[in-house]
């Protein structure tokens, strides 16, 4: 090996190098250079064999060209890819669409549930529906409205077959099918649909939908049932709710318990929403009536509970602005592209 | 009901509150106050107090019913008007009262020589008030004693009768002419009150026009009578006629009292018309009465209300509200007055106490300390709501529909071999049945985006569907899911619904050509879905329509597929040591052939513990068959490995 055919290999090299325009021929070069079978690569397998005499001086020089061929080769390979990316990011470059993209939506009544669900959940309660075709058993009787209770006057009934099968007038039939086959102690949510027979107008719905709770324990009371609303009012309305609990007749529930929430539109002073009494009536509750635990079968002495029923339609309404019942279930509803709610 | 403010404190001589302090306390013990106007009365300023009575509190349907809460309320006594004892007299009446399972009490007595005239100022300032038309002095008294007393009177034109007056079950009037002129057509079941050949009056409710009274009238009948009040809640209801009388008898009236009202009725007449009685009182009272004793125990209060309430409060307020309590050997025994019909159990007293010691005074801050109990949640429940989470995310809208269905819908879209549920007496009589699929109420809200121009339509609903099958009403969660686009679009909105089902659990979807195709599906894209070898629901293409949008449509059993997803035990975690292996196959399949089942049959054949993936990549027609590319990508396999079995599997030679 002399010096010379050092050199003829290196301008070998930068020859090829010359006419190298693409990444391939820059990875066939490397193969015919570099690689364990490379002109260099073998190069410097050699200097091992060289006579001692020649090892000092003979290495050197093939040393030097091989760091010389290596440099010329990575500055070429930079420069080429380099090219070839510039080249490519413009003609692989995508553009953003600016405008948004479709997302999904849950429907505000499945919002609102959901929101009253994570609350209760949190506070150890499971979450119950039962049939929507019920029995006047479980959706009058058990609840301790008799045949011709007068309280049967204030649902209207959407029968199927009367005077047994009808479409259930209220969510307390889930509690009554509760109490009827789980094992206290149990705390219970019941989101769903109720029906009465109404003429459908802005204001009216044969379907709306209710928000019932049931706790039956070894010890549940009136304070334990107001701190449970009061919980549930300051998650929806905020800490500044201003509530009221009153005496009223439901015949489920001795003693019964009306909340009332002040007016968020006029703050008690009255106002058309309010119907000028400055309250909102958010539904019924009590102590459960010890004839509907009697019917189910349940020993008044060892438990006790409390229910809880809300309409949810008209909180629905008033919190995403919605000012037609029946947009809630209509073509009405609809969803911007625009605007999306926060999820905290 | 209504009261005015000044009877109040006329019937409470201590009482300071104002009006508004009064409708409030009210409010807070049972009675919403849901009006309060200030007007006029006798010339001077007043208000009117309109209170909600929901409770079966006949009582308080009356003046001094609200009067004796009030005074409850704030510990003060209310004073009840004296009024005379009817006279004397030994000549009877001619009344039968036949109808004895109906009636409770009767109490009749004849008066002569009346004047009807027109009612003094205050007496017809008083109706205008409570919302009723003065309709002479008679009339007039009449409503203002039950006003306030709670006891609605019926006066009968004695001239106009005819024999004996009774109280009977209608068998043979076809209809009535009441007093205010309207004729009501008859069930032949009513209790009426009758003379030998007219009907007088539907009892309870209203009185006929035959015997009414007007400016001649001089001699009358005057009646205060006493029902089971289930028969006039049936009557009033199956002719759709509510009057105040029949509110007030449609809850339990204390019978007792009726003596009270009929005195001072009578007291008023003669004061006012200048009548002169010429009948002893008709008493018909058969079985008298007397209100429960209760065992009541002074903790209980205490214990509902979840605070302390002393046993000196209870006993104050009970009997500020009139019960008598009998306290022997350290028990209480309570006994209401005989109006408080409402009251029975102790559960009952307890809830008086405290509402009369104020709900108000409970507090609302604390946390409720309730029992840690086992989670019930169904699991389909946790289910739909993951379903709602994945399908936002998929950019699915929800919405909410009628389960009520116009006439032939479900025919068109059903896919169940259930019977149709239609509804006895709906008022929206244009929408009679429960729907049987979510796909109705689907296509309407996409028709009504598409009227509005909304374009992207991707909308999904969970809800109940409906059906009857052996005579058992049946009902489920269904789910349903509907993209509308313009371009052909089966493909992805497929691999979103399967996203969905392998995203809730599910590995192993396939689709078989459908057994039963809705009406609206196009019958050549239209698939039952299955998983675990179990019929899950349905997949198609809806049928050409006007709307020139491709409309895909899927609808699933959230119940059933709640109960194979409770028996699956899915981990779809693996270690990868070893890089995949994609080997391709060819097959032809003859038109005849699916390639579902095809699919179907060799998953069966193949030792899946060693698949990562099977995919379709290319689809080529030849003449009568088609020629379906597969890349079957092996797992944790050796090259060798997984060469071996792809040719196994597939019967190849070599690849």
């Amino acid at each position: 090996m002399t010096e010379e055919q050092v050199k003829i290999l290196l301008e070998e090299l930068k020859a090829d190098l010359q006419s190298a325009e693409s990444s391939a021929a820059i990875t066939k070069l490397w193969h015919k250079y570099f690689s364990d079978t490379g002109s260099f690569k073998l190069l410097i397998k050699k200097i091992k064999d060289l006579p001692i005499e020649e090892k000092k001086t003979t290495a050197l020089i093939i040393q030097q060209a091989y760091k010389e061929a290596q440099e010329l080769f990575s500055e070429k390979e930079k420069s080429v890819k380099g090219g070839e990316m510039s080249g490519s990011i413009k003609s692989q470059s995508e553009d953003i669409n600016p405008t948004l993209s479709k997302i999904g939506h849950l429907h505000p009544i499945s919002k609102t549930i959901r929101e009253m669900n994570e609350l209760f959940v949190s506070m150890g309660f499971s979450i119950m529906d039962g049939p929507e075709i019920e029995t006047d058993e479980f959706c009058f009787q058990r609840l301790n409205v008799p045949a011709d209770h007068p309280a049967r006057d204030m649902q209207d009934t959407i029968y199927i077959k009367e005077p047994d099968f009808l479409l259930r007038t209220q969510t307390s039939s889930i509690e009554a099918q509760v109490l009827a086959k789980y094992k206290p102690p149990f705390k219970i949510v019941c989101p769903g649909r109720s029906y009465r027979n109404e003429s459908v107008n802005k204001s009216n719905h044969f379907v709306f939908h209710q928000y019932q709770g049931v706790v039956v324990a070894e010890k549940a009371n009136m304070k334990d049932l107001f701190g449970t609303f009061q919980v549930l009012f300051k998650k929806m309305y905020g800490e500044d709710v201003v509530t009221r609990y009153r005496n009223k007749y439901y015949p489920e529930v001795e003693p019964g318990v009306g909340p009332d929430m002040q007016c968020f539109n006029c703050h008690g002073k009255g106002c058309p929403l309010c119907k000028n009494v400055g309250w909102i009536e958010m539904g019924g509750a009590g102590i459960i009536h010890p004839n509907v635990m009697k019917m189910a079968g349940l020993d008044n002495k060892k438990w006790i509970g409390f229910a809880f029923g809300l309409g949810l339609d008209r909180w629905v309404m008033a919190k995403y602005k919605i000012t037609d019942i029946r947009t809630l279930l209509g073509g009405n509803l609809g969803y911007k592209y625009y605007e999306n709610e926060s999820i905290i | 009901m209504k009261v005015l403010y000044s009877q109040i404190k006329e019937l409470i001589p201590g009482l300071k509150a104002t009006p508004k302090e009064i409708g409030e306390a009210l409010t807070l013990t049972g009675f919403m106050m849901d009006g309060f106007t200030e007007i006029s009365y006798k010339g001077k300023k007043d208000y009117l107090l309109s209170l909600e009575i929901r409770q079966n509190r006949a009582d308080c349907l009356s003046v001094i019913g609200i009067a004796q809460e009030v005074a409850a309320y704030y510990n003060l006594k209310t004073i009840i008007p004296t009024v005379k004892p009817i006279t004397k007299n030994n000549k009877k009446i001619d009344i039968k009262i036949e109808a004895t399972k109906e009636v409770k009490r009767v109490l009749a007595i004849k008066i002569d020589e009346i004047k009807n005239t027109e009612s003094p100022q205050w007496l017809k300032e008083y109706m205008t008030l409570y919302g009723l038309n003065s309709a002479g002095l008679l009339v007039d008294l009449s409503n203002y004693v039950m006003m306030l007393t709670g006891y609605p009177s019926h006066l009968i034109d004695f001239k106009k009768t005819e024999g004996t007056i009774r109280w009977t079950i209608n068998n043979n009037f076809n209809e009535v002419t009441t007093l205010l002129g309207s004729t009501t057509k008859l069930n032949n079941d009513e209790i009426i009150i009758r003379d030998d050949n007219n009907i007088l009056a539907l009892a309870g409710i209203i009185g006929g026009k035959t015997d009414s009274i007007d400016t001649d009238t001089t001699s009358i009948i005057a009646e205060i009578a006493i029902y089971d009040r289930s028969i006039i809640r049936k009557n009033s209801r199956s002719l759709s006629i509510t009057t105040e009388a029949s509110r007030r008898l449609e809850k339990d009236l204390d019978p007792n009292g009726a003596n009270y009202a009929m005195e001072m009725l009578v007291s008023l007449i003669l004061k006012y018309a200048q009548g002169k009685i010429v009948s002893s009182l008709f008493n018909y009272y058969p079985k008298k009465y007397v209100s429960p004793k209760i065992q009541f125990n002074k903790e209980l209060p205490s214990k509902l209300a979840g605070i302390e309430i002393s046993p000196k409060d209870t006993l104050r307020i009970l009997k500020g509200l009139n019960f008598k309590i009998i306290s022997k050997n350290n028990k209480l025994t309570v006994i209401p007055p005989t109006y408080r019909m409402d009251v029975v159990l102790p559960e009952d007293l307890a809830e008086e106490v405290i509402r009369i010691y104020g709900y108000n005074r409970i507090p609302t801050n604390e946390i409720p300390k309730l029992e840690v109990v086992k989670n019930i949640t169904p699991k389909n429940i946790i289910l739909s709501e993951k379903i709602r989470d994945i399908l936002t995310v998929l950019g699915f809208d929800e919405t909410l529909s009628w389960p009520l269905t116009q006439e032939g819908i479900n025919a068109e879209a059903k896919y169940s071999d259930l019977n149709e549920i239609t509804t006895q007496n709906s008022v929206n009589e244009l929408f009679p049945n429960l729907r049987q699929s979510m796909t109705t109420g689907l296509l309407n809200q996409m028709n009504e985006y598409f009227k509005k121009g909304i374009e992207h339509i991707d909308i999904f609903e969970i809800g109940r569907v409906f059906g009857e099958k052996n005579n058992k009403y049946l009902e489920h969660d269904s789910l349903g899911i509907l993209s509308a686009t313009k371009n052909n679009a089966l493909p992805q909105f497929k691999d979103k619904i399967e996203s969905l089902l392998r995203l809730i659990g599910f590995e192993n979807v396939k689709y078989f050509e459908s057994k039963s195709k809705p009406k609206i599906s196009n019958p050549e894209s239209c698939w039952d879905i299955f998983v675990n070898n179990q019929n899950i629901g349905i997949i198609y293409k809806l049928a050409p329509s006007e709307t020139k949008l491709n409309i895909y449509l899927t609808e699933i059993d959230v119940e059933k597929i709640t109960k194979i997803l409770t028996s699956i035990d899915n981990n779809p975690v693996v270690e990868l040591t070893q890089k995949l292996i994609p080997l391709d196959v060819n097959i032809e399949l003859n038109e005849k052939e699916s390639i579902f089942e095809y699919l179907d049959n060799l998953e069966k054949k193949i030792n899946k513990k060693n698949i990562w993936s099977i995919n379709i990549t290319d689809i080529y027609q030849m003449k009568g068959k088609k020629r379906y590319t597969l890349r079957v990508t092996y797992e944790e396999l050796s090259d060798k490995e997984a060469k071996e079995i792809h040719l196994k599997t597939f019967g190849l030679n070599n690849i």
